[in-house]
């Protein structure tokens, strides 16, 4: 469906109910030819978006030449108006009786098994870098205008004039990582773009194929030619003539009179400083992510990386895979990536997404979560934390169950249920606190004990491990699917049986595996810091630490801060936190059994009703 | 709304000030020492009065 947006998306795998809106076009595209008739007699003249500006369109167009479907689109911004018909010019042109003035929107429920996020990503406006004057200085175009230009179906038919006067230039200076790699300031981004140093030499093969008396120049802080072909690519730019300079410049000033643009650089393999002079300069943009990728993500439930590109559920295994299970991403929604990756990543989600839809069912790890409906209370607090969205709840029956196929199982809703109302498959709370009792029942004080994360910090410590770093041996590890199923009471149950030191820790955020379970880990944590102060036990004997599954380091010197933490508890101090938290635990468990037995009571009163 | 809160870091002790909102989404460490276990200050009734 062209020229339409997802508006809404509702369900799961294998049952997602997508709405879509398919703009209207004001002109029919089943009878359209494109002859271009209604174009040719519009008068409204606008910027083509398509050609970065460089020429002009009609209100009525096409918006690019290998549109599909091949029709024409009334922009109805720019259109005189309709209501009343102001032009109609378009409409009488027409032979085909194609123009629909009276079009609206349709809107299309489609029910689909998954989903493939192919969005692609926008390039990098480089108005906020001053250095490069792009917006002051005419002839100072990005790598999409130059694209746009060299193009034979482009502004100029493929022929690289200078904006200021049309004329060819001679001396043409490209400056890379606009925008990218730029780890100092706040401007820009810092991760690496990927495709930019390729286009820039295929760019340069072309002007001298075009033009071959004019004369390139590369300003470059790296040449990333790791791709296959790439490097032979890049070395016949340079046996073509072109120049490249190790060093970006720090600033273009322009001839007032001739136009013509100086770049002061410095040559940083020979440390030489000069001012060059060219007719025109290409900024070689950076990509970012879509700039409508927050709607995306939030229709999907989808995660991020920091820079902002949808997160893969794991780099290696997953590479196409979402947190989100039926939900698969590529290209460069993923990441910065050339054709022919987005091509690759495009099969592979294709063939995960058929995987599924040629099984005809959905196998999902029996970890997902359970609410017993005789302890729910409808309270809805399990739904607000569920990165998913699989809890429903229904207020006006006070309860609320898990769609298992959306469920994945990090547990956040087990550790914020009040009630006890929620079970973890194979990662109950009985199960924790049998681990617990296993570990501290015998010199507890000698031990730090520890919460991981399955995905991050448990794979820190087994990275240690294989790695043959050293660490001291009182750690005593306790596997949680994600850091945000550790609950308070886990934690106080550890204290209770003589832990000094309790550890929390989990994926860094950028990493979690549960889109962004890992906030509520922080906000449980700040809670039990100001419990334990209020109970008059020292704070800092609880602690959290983010720990990737590549820090193995880190988990090592995590664990030798600790383990100096560990000898500084004195007994007292710990006989003291068991005797308040005992206390404390007695009371919980009282509430508990109370709450029980009510649910039970309840319970058989509504099956003596039913009877 | 992010505000100016005094931090204290459980692994070191160091203090520092950040800008800071319940809900924000940042990943904090202590600059001193790197440590995850950096504990915002909760303003003290006397500063909510006063900026009332």
């Amino acid at each position: 469906m062209a020229y339409s947006e997802v508006e809404e998306v509702d369900g799961y795998v294998g049952n997602f109910k997508v709405k879509v809106r398919k703009k209207a076009r004001y002109v029919r595209e089943e009878d359209c030819n494109s002859c271009a008739e209604c174009a040719e007699v519009c008068p409204v003249v606008v910027p083509d978006e398509f050609q970065m500006g460089l020429s002009s369109r009609k209100a009525v167009y096409l918006p690019f030449p290998q549109a599909v479907p091949a029709s024409y689109i009334i922009d109805m911004e720019a259109c005189l108006g309709t209501n009343p018909i102001a032009c109609g010019k378009c409409e009488e042109a027409c032979e085909k009786v194609c123009i629909d003035y009276d079009m609206k929107d349709e809107i299309f429920e489609l029910e689909v098994g998954v989903v493939v996020v192919a969005t692609g990503m926008d390039v990098y406006d480089p108005t906020e870098l001053d250095e490069y004057c792009y917006t002051r200085y005419d002839n100072v175009i990005t790598s999409m205008e130059f694209e746009r230009l060299i193009c034979a179906g482009g502004a100029t038919e493929g022929h690289f004039v200078r904006p200021s006067d049309r004329d060819v230039p001679q001396r043409i200076a490209f400056i890379q990582c606009v925008g990218s790699r730029n780890n100092a300031g706040d401007k820009g981004n810092r991760y690496c773009s990927n495709i930019c140093c390729m286009n820039t030499v295929k760019d340069t093969l072309l002007l001298r194929d075009h033009y071959p008396d004019c004369e390139c120049t590369v300003f470059y802080v790296d040449i990333r030619a790791f791709g296959k072909g790439f490097e032979d690519l890049y070395m016949r730019s340079r046996e073509e003539g072109v120049k490249y300079i190790r060093g970006l410049p720090g600033e273009i000033r322009q001839d007032p009179e001739t136009k013509n643009l100086f770049l002061t650089a410095e040559n940083t393999l020979t440390g030489e400083v000069r001012e060059y002079e060219f007719d025109a300069v290409v900024l070689s943009v950076g990509v970012i992510p879509r700039r409508d990728s927050a709607l995306v993500k939030k229709l999907l439930s989808l995660s991020t990386t920091g820079d902002g590109f949808y997160m893969e559920a794991h780099p290696k295994l997953k590479p196409v895979d979402t947190p989100t299970r039926g939900v698969y991403i590529c290209g460069c929604s993923e990441s910065p990536k050339d054709v022919k990756d987005s091509v690759t990543q495009a099969s592979a989600a294709a063939a995960r997404a058929m995987t599924i839809l040629n099984a005809g069912h959905v196998t999902v790890e029996a970890i997902t979560a359970a609410i017993d409906p005789a302890l729910c209370t409808g309270c809805g607090l399990c739904a607000k934390v569920c990165p998913f969205n699989a809890v429903e709840v229904d207020k006006e029956k006070k309860t609320a169950w898990v769609v298992s196929a959306m469920c994945m199982g990090c547990g956040n809703c087990g550790a914020t249920c009040n009630q006890g109302a929620v079970t973890m498959g194979h990662f109950t709370d009985d199960q924790y606190y049998a681990q617990i009792d296993a570990l501290l029942d015998e010199d507890a004080a000698d031990k730090v004990f520890t919460f991981a994360c399955n995905w991050c910090s448990y794979a820190g410590a087994d990275n240690a491990g294989i790695s043959r770093i050293q660490y001291p041996a009182s750690p005593r590890l306790v596997r949680t699917m994600c850091s945000a199923r550790v609950t308070e009471d886990f934690v106080l149950y550890a204290f209770v049986k003589g832990a000094p030191v309790v550890l929390v820790s989990g994926c860094h955020f950028a990493d979690c595996h549960y889109i962004d379970a890992n906030r509520q880990t922080v906000k449980r944590v700040y809670r039990l810091w100001d419990k334990l102060e209020k109970l008059g036990i020292r704070p800092e004997r609880l602690q959290l630490e983010w720990i990737s599954a590549a820090e193995g380091q880190k988990f090592a010197r995590v664990m030798r801060g600790l383990e100096e933490m560990r000898q500084q508890v004195t007994a007292e101090e710990v006989e003291h936190t068991k005797k308040v938290l005992a206390e404390e635990w007695e009371k919980k468990l009282a509430r508990e059994a109370k709450r029980k037995k009510k649910a039970e009571a309840d319970e058989s009163r509504d099956e003596v009703q039913v009877s | 709304m992010s505000q100016e809160t005094k931090f204290k870091c459980l692994k070191c002790g160091h203090e520092y000030v950040e800008k800071y909102a319940p809900d924000d989404d940042i990943e904090r460490a202590c600059p001193k020492c790197h440590s995850n276990s950096v504990r915002p200050e909760k303003p003290k009734k006397a500063d909510v009065a006063e900026k009332k």
